[in-house]
């Protein structure tokens, strides 16, 4: 199979599992910041991607949003996402897969039971650190928060964050064991 | 998928994609560039006219205005709290100009024409060896596969529900990865076979 094609295919077809994660009804906390199941997209995208193609799919992703196209959880999009508070977590998600692909790359994942800790750790750093640094630099920079005040704020989704790694380490081990020639981290 | 467009006939859907975008790029740098209420309650007094300009094509808007809404008044009351009147006036003031015209350029602007001046604008990476024209490509693909994939979704549901009794939640969600990633491989047989790349 030429990889080329396959870039393209995977790519294409992540953001399109992206989107279905934002069909998943979404829970607004103050600030207007929705809890979302689209960032265990993005840490999907990190281990089962590798870091190029995860940076692309959210990319793609992102460029469809930005074309008005309602991809967002509760159907939001249009280039007026890049604008709101909540901006900087949208800009941090290519930046997230990109980490997340990376860490993923360079830690074991021979076994199922290794994949599922490596994809833990590197969606806990990606999917996570990474991409509250870029959210609270957003709510400091759009809605002029005070930093401590928007790092109090974005340590209200960790929990739900971590969560969602746990996921993410689930879904990686069952897909080692269904497809174990799968490369994981690219 | 629909996208947020409306094919309603507006004054604003006679203008180029690209001036458009130029224009709400500007006015983002801009808003965000100044912090002078006078400049700031001008472009959003001017923004606000535009966006009303559009009429009956802003309808479908609605839920989107009322979330924006509702982000105003959580900031400018957590800037009040916090003693900052002035500089909650100033962030509601650049989110009102910056989502108003966004929300105007998705109304009036086809994703195609827009798609079309983003793959102008990233053009240059040819010379780094990318391939923009790719982005259609893969836009249509992503799209066909939403649908896909949420059909899909629905069926493992129903699966699971018949055999346990329950929704299955995100105990389908490995599932659905795993459909994900087959159909990517045979998508890039057929396009290695169509395109002989």
């Amino acid at each position: 199979m030429n990889t080329s094609s396959l870039s393209i295919a995977l790519v294409s077809l992540f953001a399109a599992l992206i989107a279905v994660l934002g069909l998943i009804p979404k829970i607004d906390l103050p600030l207007g910041v929705p809890i979302t199941m689209q960032t265990l997209g993005v840490m999907l995208a990190g281990c089962l991607l590798g870091p190029k193609r995860a940076l692309q799919a959210l990319a793609l992703f992102l460029a469809a949003v930005a074309i008005g196209l309602p991809l967002l959880s509760g159907g939001r999009g249009g280039i007026g996402m890049f604008f709101a508070p909540t901006s900087g977590y949208l800009i941090g998600w290519p930046v997230g897969a990109f980490v997340v692909g990376w860490i993923m790359h360079t830690l074991p994942s021979a076994t199922p039971r290794a994949a599922a800790i490596s994809a833990f750790m590197a969606s806990v750093i990606g999917g996570l650190l990474v991409v509250h640094v870029f959210g609270v630099i957003g709510l400091v920079h759009i809605a002029n928060l005070p930093w401590e005040k928007a790092i109090m704020g974005t340590l209200v989704f960790v929990p739900g964050d971590l969560i969602k790694c746990a996921l993410c380490a689930t879904v990686v081990h069952t897909v080692a064991r269904g497809l174990p020639d799968w490369r994981f981290g690219g | 998928m629909g996208s947020l467009y409306n094919d309603h006939p507006t004054w604003l859907h006679g203008l180029s994609a690209g001036l458009k975008l130029l224009v709400l790029a500007l006015l983002g740098a801009g808003v965000f560039a100044t912090q002078d209420l006078t400049v700031l309650f001008a472009s959003a007094g001017a923004c606000v006219l535009t966006f009303a300009s559009l009429g009956r094509a802003t309808k479908p808007t609605q839920p989107l205005l009322i979330g924006l809404l509702i982000t105003s008044v959580l900031i400018g009351l957590f800037h009040v709290y916090m003693q900052q009147p002035w500089l909650g006036v100033v962030s509601v003031l650049r989110l009102l100009c910056t989502t108003l015209m966004g929300l105007a350029l998705t109304l009036t602007t086809r994703y195609t024409d827009l798609l079309a001046v983003l793959e102008w604008l990233l053009s240059p990476l040819r010379f780094f060896g990318m391939h923009p024209e790719r982005l259609s490509l893969q836009v249509a693909l992503m799209l066909r596969f939403t649908e896909h994939f949420f059909v899909v979704w629905r069926r493992l549901d129903e699966a699971h529900r018949l055999r346990t009794g329950k929704a299955g939640g995100f105990k389908i969600l490995a599932p659905l990865t795993i459909h994900m990633l087959v159909a990517a491989r045979r998508v890039a047989d057929t396009l290695h076979v169509r395109f002989q790349r």
